[in-house]
Formats: C-alpha cells, structure tokens, sequence
C-alpha cells in the first residue's frame, strides 16, 4: 500500500510542485495521473521512490517511511519500485541484456555488477522479463539498433527485472507513434493484471487515459482536483483538471487522424 | 502571394562593438608583447646577418653546416647498443606510463566528473589534486624525480606515468561531464548503490572515448620520452643529448630521422584505431 499525507515538493527556487497531497495506493491498482505539463504529474512518481525528495509530509510504501529516508533505507525501497521513462533511458552503447540486467543492480553484489560477473539466476531473471514483453531475441542486441516501441519494452523489462511491487510509468508513450503507445499501454495492463503489480502510469493523452485506467487522479498546479474511477469521467472532468476544453492535441487518436506524431514535450515538468 | 504577417519580423541586431574593440585590445597586446621580448619580422629575415651572433661565420657558413650532418652513419645509428636498444626502451618507458597513467585516471576522472562524482569532498579534493599535478610541467616532473630515484628510465617511467594522468583525467573527466544522465537516473531508481550505477549506466556510453584517450596519450608518450631523456630519464633522448654534447651532429640527424619514421607510423596505426572507435 502507499500512502501520501500531506506532502508538498518545492523545488530550489521556489517553485511548488506539489501542493498538500493526500493520497491512499492500494496493491495491485491501476492508476492513471492526468494533469498539464508542469502540474506536479512527475514529481508525483518521483517523490515516492525518492528521486526528488519531498519538502513536507509523510510518503509511504508498505509502512517504509521514505521522506527522510537514509541512503540505504532509500536503495531497499527503490529495489521495490520499477521505473519506466519518457524517454526510455537505456544505455544505448550496450546490449538490451545488460540494459535490463542494471534492474537487477539492489540484488546483486556490487563488486559482481561493477565488474559485470552477474550470477546465472539474475541472468535468468532478466531473460525471463524479456519474454514478458516478447522481445527476448533481441536479447544481445544494442539497445540503439532497436525502434522506440521496441525501447520502450526494454525499458518495461528492466523494471520488471527488479521483480517489483509497484511500476512508476512517467508518460511512456509520450515519445511512442500511436500504434505502438497502444501496444505499450496494453503490456504495462496485462503485467498489472498478470503479476499483480500495482502500476501508476503519467499519461498526457486523454482518450488513452479512459481507454487503460480504471483509477483516475488529476493534478492541476500541484493540487489533487480528482481521484475517482475512470467510468465517472467526463469530459467536464477533464476541463476542470485542465482548466480549459478539451482540444485535439489533447487526443491521441487525434493526432494518429492528423497523420503527425503526437507532440512530445522535451521538458515537459 | 503574400502572407498575413501576424507577428513583426524582428529587426536585424547590429554587429556589436564589443567585438571590434576585444579584436584591437588582442592586436595591441600582441604588439606590445613582440616589441617588450625583442621578436622582430626583420631579425628573422637577417638571420645571417646579426651583429651579435658569436657564431656568425662558423652556423651560416653553408658548406660547412652541411659537412656538420652529412653523411649519415648509418651503421652506428642501426647498432643495437647505440640507439636501437635506448629506442626500445623509450617505448617502454611509453607503454607502461600509459598503462599506469589511463589505469589511475578511470578512477579518478569519476571522482571528479560533476555527474558522476560519489560526493563533494571526494569532487573537489580529486579535482584540486589534478589541477596541482597539471600545473607542474612534465620536464620538471622528470627533473624532480631523477633527483629523487637516480638517472635512468625508472624515473622517467613514473614522470611520464604522472603526465598521462594528468591529461587523461581532464580529457576523460570533461567527456563523462557530457553524457547522458538518463541511464544514471534509471539504475539509481532500480535502487543501484553509486559505483555500480556509474559502471552499468555511464561507463559503456563513455568506454570508447577512454580508449581513444589512452591512444592519445601513448602518443604523446612516445614524443614526451624522447624529451625527458634529455634530462636523464633514460631511453633515446639521452642519447641525443650525449651526441650533440661531442658535437656528432651527424648521428644526432640519423637518430632523429629514425625516430621520426617510427612515430608517423605508431600515430598512424593509433589514429586507425581511434577513427573505428568513435
């Protein structure tokens, strides 16, 4: 289970990301976090493993308190944690296996990964996340010779490799062409629906939002304007999340009709 | 056609005259420091002609220069006790500074790369350790430790192992400075203790250009030792010392032709290997 109380990120200079969330996760959920570029949709992700630290409040995971956690304190929770990026972040010079194997770097013995001796039984572990999203055989294949749908499941694999209890998605598929978010949606859902692993997913499209969430949570400049379940959305739902109506661009399906790629946001939050 | 402008196009900014007076201060200078150290285009000019010159008749006499290096003793120079064995042990001298240098260096280069340094003490000490062994030149570095180890190619190994540290930690640390993040947030996030992370997310984007670093350096190397035996830190530049000092001027052409072919070649082969790399 996870829990928010009462937390508050503001970033060096002042800038407030996060404003008095309250916020209850529980296991095996599916959620989607809506929200404009800059309301507090990353932060929120990265706030629960720690990569940004909250200013106020109390995040927790299972009972392990992470605001304020020491160094180790915060390894032992991240190890729980997988995490997948907008823009992937695979070593590209390496191979996919050694890119899913670093999901294995809290299990393993530090002298093992520093000089790249990784035990059998990881090796096994990371193979068997490759399987999951079907693309075992590009196993010792650079990870830049792959297409970004293709990234992107390497990416999935390596947080699976870390055989987590909980998957942070900070908008996926924002870099993805619309047929491939679609086939990455469906495989964080079915690793959610199969494995049981609770899944908190950044989405900036809408249309994908109702289609895969069933659990909605909108932020708006750093507030929690809405948590519910996703056949309660409306379109007023988003309005109010947006503070505006809702426009194509807001839309993949929209953007595949359009024939452009969906407008990714190089430094969206 | 024309299109409905909805925005003004902005005006063309001018030239800025910061530049032009940046341009005249550098000229200025340059004169200024010409005339105070005595370089004139005309004493080039006349150089077989200076009043001062107490070597005037004998240096541009061109018969007589030319009889100073001519002809080649080939055979001496091809002897082995007489530079080919000094040659080799130069490359040695070369070969295991690199070895020693590029070791120290990968290391250190992480300690003090912004992005991958483990924390601040560790940052800075590293750093303001380089910049001190930087500052000291490598011929002083030889000089210094012949004084302290005796004469020969074990004092100039170590000079040399110090002056490819120095360069590799600054050409290396500056690339790890410059390469993605990213994969560093990924394996923090999987819950990755520092080293590790480092090695698994930043050293495979930056292996390449250490290796063509280190290729460099043994370049490099290979002219340094030719100098630092100068000061009696082994290998072949001794032997270019000891001959010019008895006046062999024509041994002392022969050797430097040699070295010569020598280095085109290994610069070659390394310049191949670093043109695959990168």
């Amino acid at each position: 289970m996870i829990r928010f109380e009462n937390v508050s990120v503001t970033y060096r200079g002042g800038v407030k990301a996060l404003r008095d969330i309250d916020l209850t996760i529980e296991d095996g959920e599916f959620v989607v976090v809506v929200g404009l570029s800059g309301a507090g949709k990353s932060t929120l992700l990265r706030a629960l493993n720690g990569l940004v630290p909250a200013s106020e409040g109390s995040i927790t995971m299972d009972g392990t308190e992470v605001v304020g956690a020491s160094a180790a304190e915060l390894r032992a929770v991240r190890s729980k944690i997988g995490m997948i990026f907008q823009t992937f972040n695979l070593v590209n010079r390496t191979s996919v296996l050694n890119n899913v194997l670093m999901g294995r770097l809290s299990a393993v013995p530090a002298w093992r990964s520093t000089l790249g001796l990784w035990p059998a039984a990881d090796r096994e572990v990371a193979m068997q996340a490759l399987e999951r999203v079907s693309i075992v055989d590009k196993a010792y294949v650079r990870a830049s010779d792959l297409s970004g749908g293709q990234q992107q499941r390497v990416g999935i694999a390596r947080a699976l490799a870390q055989e987590p209890s909980v998957m942070l998605a900070d908008e996926p598929v924002a870099a993805l062409d619309p047929v491939t978010s679609r086939q990455v949606m469906g495989d964080l859902r079915r690793i959610n629906q199969d494995l049981g692993i609770t899944t908190l997913i950044n989405l900036h499209f809408l249309d994908l939002a109702r289609e895969y969430g069933r659990r909605l949570i909108g932020l708006r400049d750093g507030y929690l304007v809405f948590d519910g379940d996703v056949a309660d959305v409306t379109d007023d739902t988003f309005t109010e999340i947006y503070g505006r109506p809702i426009s194509h661009e807001d839309l993949l399906a929209e953007a595949a009709v359009a024939g452009t790629d969906p407008p990714t946001d190089p430094d969206s939050e | 056609m024309s299109v409905a402008a909805a925005v003004d196009r902005p005006t063309r900014p001018r030239p800025r005259i910061r530049s032009f007076v940046v341009a005249a201060g550098l000229i200025a200078f340059t004169i200024f420091a010409g005339r105070k150290v005595g370089f004139t285009i005309s004493t080039v000019v006349n150089l077989g002609n200076l009043p001062d010159n107490p070597f005037q008749d004998t240096i541009w006499d061109k018969g007589k220069i030319w009889s100073l290096f001519w002809p080649i003793p080939w055979d001496w120079v091809f002897n082995r006790r007489n530079v080919i064995d000094p040659l080799l042990e130069t490359f040695q001298i070369a070969i295991i500074s690199s070895l020693i240098g590029c070791s120290l260096a990968l290391p250190i280069s992480f300690a003090m790369s912004r992005l991958t340094s483990p924390n601040w003490p560790i940052y800075v000490v590293s750093k303001v350790a380089m910049n001190v062994i930087r500052a000291v030149p490598d011929l002083f570095w030889a000089k210094l430790l012949v004084v302290a180890i005796g004469i020969g190619a074990f004092a100039g190994a170590w000079a040399l192992s110090i002056f490819s540290l120095a360069v590799m930690v600054k050409l290396f640390s500056e690339t790890i400075d410059g390469a993605d993040p990213r994969p560093l947030e990924a394996a923090k996030a999987a819950g990755g203790r520092h080293i590790p992370a480092v090695r698994t997310g930043v050293l495979p984007t930056v292996f390449p250009a250490y290796v063509a670093y280190a290729l460099y350096v043994f370049e490099l190397n290979i002219r340094a030792s030719l100098v630092i035996g100068l000061v009696g830190a082994g290998g072949i530049g001794r032997v270019i010392e000891t001959q010019r000092q008895v006046f062999q001027f024509d041994r002392v052409l022969g050797i430097l032709i040699l070295i010569f072919v020598v280095v085109i070649i290994i610069e070659q082969i390394s310049v191949a290997i670093r043109k695959r790399l990168v």
